[in-house]
């Protein structure tokens, strides 16, 4: 068990020296001059000179890289252009909204999706495993910022169920959480969908296995059979359905941020977007890919704790 | 339990076609993606306008003769747009396909067939590029290159390449012990012909059920970048950019945003559908080969 803990610890700093290299190379694959890129057509060419001494454009790329790596390991991410504050600080403080929107919105695909792919897997070729079925295929077909909008129009502006922006600045935990409430369940609905089919697939998959079989054939009951059998072996298969959904969904998190104007890591590497604040959308997005990276080494671990056959010898 | 009789030659493709023609879901999505096509393709007649004709005078009117869906705040033809919209959306499509999957199986057999260091550092690589979320790689892509058509395929196509690897890698795996890829070493046929001739045919099943699933993640990603404002550029038609210039008048003219929006998502039902169906029907064991990283 240790030995796994390790080797995945290492595979995690490995990975992430793996991320850091692939967003500082992605910025720096620009054709053309940075630096003119951020300042505009009319800059002139002092101005120009100015900027790249100061972002360090004027140095060989690998002690570029180096220097890079080295500010990363202290928590210096750069600076933004716009705000000339860190990098770091405009994360900082976009990471609980996002954190809040994340959080919420996986909780809720995840209650949603993982019963339903189970219930659907269970009960394969009837009406349930249909409906649920057609009702995902719906769900990962239809854009996620198009259902935010409809649900805005719907649910925000006719019903008035819900306020009609994500966020807002008055204090208090009630009216925080009914500006989240909108867009979590949008990011959750959609993710759910997601989540379903890959389920169903998961556990129709241990289902299908012979040890199941033979339990038929033992005459165990099918309740016994799925919640005692089935579901644990499939513990792990469903696990990393989720693993690999959290990636996605921060995708689909930044779309929501953006519908719904609220604040957090995606809206502020938009804003960095169109501000051509480029080391700030190379900040956002090494912040992001790590968080995955730190999701995916936990689930690592935990398969190794769950099931004695990952773990590395 | 005994092991399964090894099929030492591809199974006919009649076989094939039979149950493929019987499985409804196949069919539909089979059948909606050849109208998109011809849609597409029929543009400039199919469409009553032209899609960037403006006229202020007549904005937000009403479904007519002259304008079927009405227009939109501009006065240009919702209907035109829609369907240069489907033009955009195939090119699109099919070019982040052909070029996802023309990298992506080479690097993936590669990897899968050689194994060793190559494998290693596959992998390794692999799980850095995974780690970025694909829209968000694919945005930072466009950021950097500027917004444009060709951006966006490359774009949506880097971020797509890992994906389609890492399935072929997982594909071509459970082809290499099989007992006719032995039986080409043995006979001394180079890796190279055994490559081209054995392992890419047989790891066909499993690509294109792939093929279907970044085609439609292609076509959100397009949709979701120029709703963004930097996939391409207004004031060329393409669903995303519909649905956003119609965002702005949602709450009086909700039909803009909406009828764009339902376009995508009969493109992608059809895509998914498609891709279901053909994993349903082509060889069961692709099931097991693919497992979850299909997606």
């Amino acid at each position: 068990m240790s030995r796994h803990l390790a080797r995945s610890l290492a595979q995690l700093l490995l990975t992430l020296a793996g991320v850091v290299t692939v967003a500082f190379f992605l910025m720096r694959a620009i054709p053309g001059d940075p630096a003119l890129y951020m300042l505009g057509d009319y800059a002139t060419a002092d101005a120009v000179a100015v900027l790249r001494a100061k972002l360090g454009l004027d140095l060989p790329i690998l002690q570029q890289y180096l220097l890079f790596m080295q500010h990363a390991l202290t928590g210096d991410l750069g600076t933004s252009v716009v705000t000339g504050q860190p990098a770091m600080t405009e994360i900082a403080s976009s990471v609980p909204w996002s954190l809040a929107l994340a959080v919420s919105g996986m909780g809720i695909a995840i209650a949603i999706g993982v019963p339903l792919g189970i219930v659907s897997a269970s009960r394969h070729g009837s009406w349930i495993d249909r409906a649920v079925m057609v009702g995902a295929l719906l769900g990962i077909s239809f854009p996620v910022f198009w259902i935010g909008l409809v649900a805005i129009l719907g649910l925000a502006h006719k019903a008035g169920l819900f306020p009609t922006l994500g966020a807002s600045s008055e204090p208090g935990l009630w009216t925080s959480l009914h500006h989240l409430a909108l867009p979590a369940i949008v990011l959750g609905l959609s993710v759910a969908a997601y989540i379903a089919r890959l389920t169903r697939s998961a556990m129709l998959e241990v289902l299908g296995q012979d040890f199941i079989r033979v339990a038929r054939a033992m005459g165990v009951s099918e309740h016994r059979i799925l919640y005692r059998l089935a579901l644990r072996n499939a513990l792990v298969p469903i696990l990393a359905v989720i693993s690999v959904t959290f990636a996605w969904s921060l995708g689909n998190a930044i779309l929501i941020e953006v519908v719904f104007s609220r604040p957090g890591l995606g809206s502020t590497i938009m804003k960095a977007v169109l501000a051509r604040d480029y080391q700030l959308v190379q900040a956002g997005l090494l912040v992001l890919a790590g968080a995955v990276v730190f999701v995916n080494t936990t689930f690592n671990i935990l398969y190794g704790v769950i099931d004695p056959r990952l773990r590395t010898r | 339990m005994a092991a399964e009789p090894e099929p030492v030659a591809l199974p006919a493709p009649q076989r094939r076609l039979a149950p493929m023609l019987a499985h409804s879901g196949l069919v539909t999505g089979a059948v909606i993606l050849v109208l998109l096509a011809l849609v597409a393709l029929l543009a400039p007649w199919l469409a009553p306008n032209s899609p960037d004709k403006t006229d202020l005078m007549r904005a937000f009117a009403a479904p007519s003769w002259a304008f079927p869906l009405g227009t939109d705040q501009f006065g240009r033809c919702l209907l035109s747009r829609l369907i240069w919209g489907a033009r955009v959306s195939l090119e699109v499509a099919v070019a982040v396909v052909a070029l996802s999957l023309s990298i992506g199986t080479v690097l993936g057999a590669l990897a899968g067939y050689l194994g060793g260091v190559v494998e290693r550092v596959f992998t390794g690589l692999n799980d850095v590029l995974l780690a970025f979320p694909g829209f968000l790689l694919a945005l930072a892509i466009v950021a950097a290159r500027g917004s444009s058509l060709e951006s966006v395929v490359l774009a949506v196509s880097i971020a797509y390449v890992p994906r389609v690897a890492v399935v072929m890698r997982a594909v071509v795996l459970t082809i290499k012990p099989r007992a006719f890829i032995e039986a080409s070493h043995a006979i001394g046929m180079s890796d190279l012909r055994i490559l081209l001739r054995h392992v890419i045919p047989n790891a066909f099943p499993p690509v294109i059920v792939v093929a279907t699933v970044s085609a439609a993640t292609a076509i959100l990603a397009e949709a979701g970048l120029s709703f963004l404002g930097l996939g391409v550029q207004p004031p060329t038609a393409t669903w995303g950019n519909i649905i956003a210039d119609g965002q702005t008048s949602i709450v009086e003219h909700p039909f803009i945003s909406i009828a764009a929006g339902l376009c995508i998502a009969v493109t992608v039902i059809a895509l998914n559908l498609l891709g279901d169906g053909l994993r349903d029907t082509l060889d069961p064991q692709m099931r097991r080969q693919t497992g979850l990283k299909a997606l």
